[in-house]
């Protein structure tokens, strides 16, 4: 089986000759392709063939647009600082909605003609011409709290919560429908599957959770369902006590950071969730040997149980020694969900 | 009489309203000034120890922060009048290429709640400036904080820079998604915290 092969069968319940394997490339995957993080983040090119490298390197199973939060809000006009060679960056303390009155006149951008966007749709339609159907494509979105974050700044929107609830509401409206057409650009452009990072939701506790956040997941979720993709939620961070809603949101992955437990989530969110993690990126992936790297993914693979997918907590860091991060690739081909 | 226990439960819940009253009330009333701060102290304690426990999230806990914040800018003259100080003088900042401060901004705010004088240089913060601000305001406390493995080498960095610049009296507490206890011994550090109620325990230990 290839890797698109495998994944798609393995998210439809077939059986599958290995564990699929799915770690986050970004900045180590800049860096084995030898560009500069800028450049990747900015050059669908760049990103692409970093991408097709590393996957083909490390028999990764799919390939995937994501590069930075900041591609959204930029293209709204939030100021995002730029650098050299790590991820551009929104500037929270010129956040654009820094005053609410703000969003009654935002507009969603077009994602095509877009400056950050545009270039995340082209990465999605070369990724198609280049990988065909050895790779499965990944593009990815803001959820609609973290992007809400982004546009009024993380800080704000905490306490919008208590503030100004309504506020909150229509803001996750206009993120919901950003996300919505940015997704379905990617997907005509040849996305299989759309990755959803709603990393400020793991802030919250399990009531705004349930009461702001989870109905505009849930309502992205079955859009991009609606679109023919498949869909993968990603939550950095501790999501311990917002595991009982993301596991009811239908998605065909769920991400779990290393602070999350796969045997807590495995039992609050059931047998047949498909669950991705999650061993620390830093302490264990990057500070590990591959024998200490291989025992911790058994260990995951063991409390997730045979519906489980291969990779770290979040992104693969920068320095992760080649040897750990083929532990993993290891251990994905050489065990049977 | 201004009930100094209701005082402590506004600010738990984040009633900024209600703390400010509260605490004019205790003012006007002559409660003494040490009693009030010890009530707001002990109320920002109890949030951060259900912020650990996951009792309560970060919302909650900003603002119980900002409420605290209220009631501090009203007592503060008075802890002056009467010669009260600040348990210490505290820098901190998200060091050089990391502009991602909600972490830096929970731990000002438990540090500003553990009654700590923090000054707060803000995100993207050059070595030189840290080394700037410890001296000038002959702070005994620092905190770096990284989100990124990209912006890590610059708490070492930072670290190094107050190091050599002959201030090792001041403690630094480094803290951020990707750094670890390990981390913060490697770099010479002399404290990690891995949230933002333990940033006050540790600070507390250190100084």
């Amino acid at each position: 089986m290839n890797g698109r092969q495998r994944l798609l069968a393995f998210l439809r319940g077939e059986p599958v000759d290995s564990l699929p394997l799915m770690p986050i490339t970004m900045m180590f995957a800049a860096d084995h392709a030898g560009v500069k993080y800028g450049e990747y983040a900015t050059d669908y090119r760049a990103l692409v063939a970093g991408q097709i490298a590393l996957a083909d390197a490390y028999d990764v199973d799919y390939v995937s647009c994501i590069s930075d939060p900041a591609r959204e809000a930029a293209d709204c006009g939030a100021r995002v600082a730029m650098f050299d060679d790590q991820p551009p960056a929104i500037v929270e303390t010129d956040a654009l909605l820094a005053d609410k009155a703000r969003l009654a006149s935002l507009e969603p951008p077009d994602p095509h003609t877009g400056r950050r966007m545009a270039d995340r749709v082209r990465a999605a339609a070369l990724f198609r011409q280049q990988v065909g159907d050895r790779k499965l494509i990944e593009g990815w979105i803001e959820g609609p709290c973290a992007e809400a974050a982004d546009l009024r700044g993380i800080n704000t929107l905490m306490l919008d919560f208590f503030d100004d609830p309504d506020f909150v509401h229509q803001l996750f409206e206009f993120t919901l429908q950003l996300g919505m057409r940015f997704a379905r650009a990617q997907v005509e452009a040849g996305a299989d599957l759309v990755g959803v990072g709603d990393a400020a939701a793991s802030l919250v506790g399990p009531e705004f959770y349930q009461q702001f956040v989870w109905p505009y997941e849930r309502r992205l979720v079955q859009a991009l369902h609606d679109m023919g993709a498949l869909v993968r939620l990603h939550i950095c961070g501790n999501t311990g006590a917002i595991l009982g809603g993301m596991g009811q949101l239908g998605c065909d992955i769920v991400d779990l950071d290393f602070m999350v437990s796969l045997a807590d989530a495995r039992r609050v969110m059931g047998p047949q969730q498909v669950l991705l993690g999650n061993i620390d990126p830093v302490r264990v992936l990057r500070g590990g040997t591959p024998e200490s790297i291989r025992a911790a993914i058994a260990q995951c693979h063991r409390d997730a149980g045979p519906r489980y997918i291969v990779g770290a907590g979040c992104e693969v860091p920068r320095a992760t020694a080649p040897a750990n991060l083929r532990a993993l690739t290891e251990y994905a081909r050489a065990t049977a969900p | 009489m201004p009930d100094l226990h209701e005082l402590g439960e506004a600010i738990k819940r984040g009633d900024r309203d209600t703390a400010a009253a509260l605490t004019k009330a205790a003012i006007e009333t002559k409660i003494p000034a040490q009693e009030i701060l010890d009530a707001m102290v002990g109320a920002m304690d109890i949030v951060g120890q259900r912020f650990q426990k996951n009792e309560i999230f970060v919302p909650e806990m900003l603002i119980a922060a900002r409420a605290m914040k209220e009631a501090m800018g009203l007592l503060e003259p008075i802890l002056v009048e009467a010669g009260i100080t600040p348990v210490a003088k505290a820098v901190i900042g998200t060091v050089e290429g990391d502009l991602h401060d909600i972490g830096k901004n929970l731990v000002a705010m438990m540090w500003k709640g553990a009654n700590f004088d923090v000054i707060d240089l803000g995100t993207n913060v050059s070595p030189q400036k840290f080394v700037d601000a410890v001296r000038t305001n002959n702070a005994q406390l620092v905190g770096l904080s990284a989100l990124l493995t990209t912006t890590m080498p610059a708490i070492k960095k930072t670290v190094d820079a107050i190091k050599g610049a002959g201030l090792d009296v001041t403690k630094i507490v480094i803290g951020g998604a990707p750094v670890t206890q390990e981390y913060a011994n490697e770099v010479g550090a002399d404290g990690y915290a891995p949230d933002a109620a333990s940033a006050v325990d540790v600070a507390r230990s250190l100084l």
